[in-house]
């Protein structure tokens, strides 16, 4: 089974940053897995995305036309990506920084105001992983090991934040069931 | 195992630091920048020999210079800037001096963009220097061939003296897979009857391209020919997907064969014979092995990102044998699994009711 | 009573073959003595150009590698670089002409100056591009009549020209840029001075070392050899004055 994933947002939103700890994570259950960053004409301060794939199989096909879920940490990026989810896909907007609006009816939408609950954490910086967190609750029961692996591995030269995305992955793993 | 997830630029970088690389020139040009960056840090900390050039065309004859005294040296660039190394490429052949030449492809003609493409195809096999000589040109289209054929580059470049060409493309050098750091599988060349280490108990040497002597300058080229002729006996590289018993088979080197592979899938399920036939050395070209193929197979489809550059090639593999047909996309988005779809269909259509 | 040597860097049964009354001769023989006297012969590699100067290798007996046009000072970077990183302490010298050095490679010369890359290069002025029958150059005078310069350089069409030790001496990363000549004795000993206090620069690690040798061209600029040294006496020292530009341990 391969399953694919676009993350998008603006530079310093971390969108590289859970890009990277998801394919980790994927890589540490074992699976094949492939990660594309793909940034704007400006580079490092502008629009920024990744798509990321997974499969039990050999990865052919490392990007696609649609893909199974789609990450939209802000208003520019979830315009720019939902024709990008496939039918009977799912977009998770970050509510805080994207209006509510439902333009196709042939997806799920789950709008989060990531920013505000990331505020709650005391980190804005977290948002990027309580969106994380709400993707693997739908996606796959990743291991909590792996997990940890993953963000001790991509921070580990900034150990404070570990913790704190990992507690930030958490609100976002428990934010569907709450609802 | 001991996996990680590697972009394919750090992984040529760090392969070749594992296989002793101790030499690197470099400019920075995007999508492959980041070969330089990581270089950066690991080789001064090491107290190896790393200079940011003035331009690529200095970084390349930086290289000639290192290769002479038998040290491991690589630069990197991307398809643009890799033009502006032509010069030096014809003279390190010339010169029998081993160099690794990283060309992470982005899309042209000219500045082009940075797109990943596969145009420089024919820049690589064939030369852009002036001059009878030729370039090993090795084509990985995973992360993990970006590592093992780094390791290759350095040897068949040790041993047989000449330049040799890691023809990688954007989106390899851009993306991560998992990937591992193996040991460097190849043997240690000697070089000390040839390298310039100073004249010390020995005649001097002297290392050039120039020869006025007719004769001379005629036995030299005829002796690199020798040379490329065990080259292209030895040294042919490919991968073969499904072709036992092919009647149709897709030709395509680098990124684009992993779609191909895919394409094959595809067709297989719908009860098409099809297999895949993928270059890893682009010169020397798989000549014979795809002749073989192509006696018992009905239609050859080679699949670039370009405009059909490895086509000649694969017609002069073919011959007469099969029918030959390409898909390929110059520049922009990928080309997709759909596409590939779309356009094998138009070929495959006559052939087979069943698609 | 001084009893004078083929030099022993100088290769046994070597003919020079540069044009009668050419300087390069001369330079090479004081490049080849300072290399015997400061017993350089073993740990040298001597990088090439194109031009005149690139049949170094036919007469030099060190090891010598060419570069492509231009490119001396890169490829000597990778050299002296290399053998660092594997260890080594090699004596690394370019013997260019000015178009070489000046022209088609001063990006590759210049950035080597300033990145203070710890070798020497020579660079023979002779005003012209000798080895293609004498055509303008970076170095070419004002009024001076070349093949492609028929009535002489002018500077609304060919601009001016370089004066390179001055240049390079403005680069930070160098220990020792001067100008000499060839045309008498003395100048001949001043140059021979300055070649050996560039090769020591560089064997004391110091950074770039870089000598200019005002040098004659009789075929091409159509004069006895006499009158060609006359010429660079009278006419050439005016524009391109002989001197140091730069001396690290004066300053």
């Amino acid at each position: 089974m391969i399953r694919n994933f676009i993350i998008s947002g603006s530079g310093g939103q971390g969108v590289l940053s859970i890009g990277t700890i998801l394919a980790n994570i994927f890589m540490l259950s074992d699976k094949f897995v492939s990660f594309i960053p793909c940034y704007g004409a400006e580079m490092r301060g502008g629009a920024v995305n990744c798509e990321i794939n997974a499969s039990d199989e050999e990865l052919l096909c490392i990007q696609n036309k649609e893909v199974d879920i789609v990450v939209a940490l802000n208003q520019t990026s979830f315009d720019k990506f939902i024709s990008k989810v496939k039918k009977n896909g799912t977009i998770i907007v970050n509510s805080s920084l994207a209006k509510i609006n439902k333009t196709r009816d042939d997806i799920k939408y789950i709008f989060a105001p990531l920013t505000q609950e990331a505020l709650k954490l005391g980190n804005i910086k977290t948002a990027n992983s309580i969106a994380l967190g709400i993707l693997s609750k739908i996606t796959d029961n990743f291991s909590i090991e792996n997990v940890k692996k993953a963000y001790e591995k991509i921070l580990k030269d900034k150990k404070d934040l570990i913790q704190k995305n990992i507690e930030a992955y958490f609100v976002g793993y428990n934010y569907i069931q709450e609802r | 195992m001991n996996k990680e997830l590697l972009k394919g630029n750090i992984a040529i970088a760090k392969a070749a630091l594992n296989c002793g690389c101790n030499c690197y020139f470099g400019y920075p040009i995007t999508p492959q920048t980041e070969i330089g960056e990581y270089l950066s840090k690991q080789m001064p900390a090491n107290k190896l020999a790393y200079v940011c050039a003035e331009s690529e065309i200095a970084a390349i004859n930086m290289a000639l210079g290192a290769a002479s005294t038998g040290a491991k040296v690589m630069t990197s660039s991307s398809s643009c800037a890799v033009s502006l190394m032509q010069e030096a490429i014809s003279y390190a052949s010339s010169d029998e001096l081993p160099i690794v030449i990283v060309n992470v492809m982005r899309a042209g003609p000219g500045q082009g963009y940075i797109f990943p493409s596969q145009g420089d195809y024919n820049q690589a096999t064939i030369g852009g220097g002036n001059g009878d000589y030729k370039t090993i040109v090795l084509s990985p289209s995973s992360v993990q061939e970006c590592i093992d054929l780094t390791y290759r580059a350095f040897y068949l470049a040790q041993k047989y003296r000449t330049p040799v060409i890691l023809l990688a493309d954007g989106l390899l050098g851009q993306m991560a897979e998992a990937a591992e750091l193996t040991e460097n599988p190849y043997p240690e060349i000697d070089n000390s009857n040839w390298r310039l280490d100073g004249a010390k108990n020995r005649p001097s040497r002297e290392i050039h391209s120039l020869e006025p002597d007719q004769n001379k300058l005629n036995r030299h080229i005829v002796k690199l020919y020798q040379k490329y002729s065990a080259i292209e006996q030895n040294e042919c590289d490919y991968e073969e997907y499904k072709t036992q018993d092919a009647e149709v088979i897709i030709t395509a080197f680098g990124t684009m064969a992993r779609y191909a592979k895919a394409l094959c899938n595809h067709y297989r399920n719908k009860g098409v014979k099809i297999g895949l036939f993928r270059p890893k050395t682009l010169y020397p070209f798989p000549y014979k092995r795809l002749n073989e193929l192509s006696q018992k197979a009905k239609i050859v489809i080679d699949i670039e990102m370009n405009m059909g550059q490895m086509l000649k090639d694969v017609r002069l593999a073919v011959l007469s044998n099969a029918q030959v047909a390409f898909i390929g996309k110059p520049v922009g988005d990928w080309l997709r699994e759909e596409e590939m779809i779309n356009a094998a269909n138009n070929i495959l259509k006559e052939r087979y009711a069943s698609i | 009573m001084q009893v004078f040597s083929v030099p022993k860097s100088i290769k046994q049964n070597s003919n020079f073959t540069f044009c009668s009354g050419c300087d390069h001769g001369v330079a090479i023989k004081l490049v080849a003595q300072t290399i015997d006297e400061l017993n350089l012969q073993d740990e040298t590699i001597a990088i090439a150009s194109s031009g005149c100067s690139v049949l170094l290798y036919d007469f030099l007996d060190v090891d010598c590698l060419e570069a492509p046009h231009g490119r001396a000072c890169a490829v000597a970077t990778g050299v002296k670089r290399a053998h660092k990183a594997m260890g080594n302490n090699k004596f690394v010298f370019t013997y260019q002409g000015d178009g070489d050095f000046a022209s088609i490679g001063l990006a590759e010369s210049m950035h080597s100056a300033l990145r203070g890359e710890n070798i020497t290069a020579i660079c023979i002025n002779n005003t012209n591009y000798g080895m293609t029958g004498g055509q303008l150059g970076p170095t070419t005078a004002l009024g001076q009549i070349t093949t492609t310069s028929p009535k002489g350089r002018n500077i609304e069409y060919h601009g001016f020209p370089i004066k390179t030790a001055e240049q390079i001496a403005l680069c930070d990363g160098v220990s020792y840029s001067a100008r000499v000549a060839l045309y008498d004795i003395k100048n001949i000993i001043n140059a021979k001075n300055s070649i050996k206090k560039a090769f020591e620069y560089q064997k004391k690690g110091l950074g770039f070392s870089f000598v200019e040798i005002l040098s004659s061209c009789p075929t091409n600029w159509k004069l006895s050899p006499k009158k060609s040294h006359e010429k660079i006496k009278n006419e050439l020292t005016n524009i391109y004055p002989l001197g140091v530009f730069k001396d690290i341990n004066n300053d």
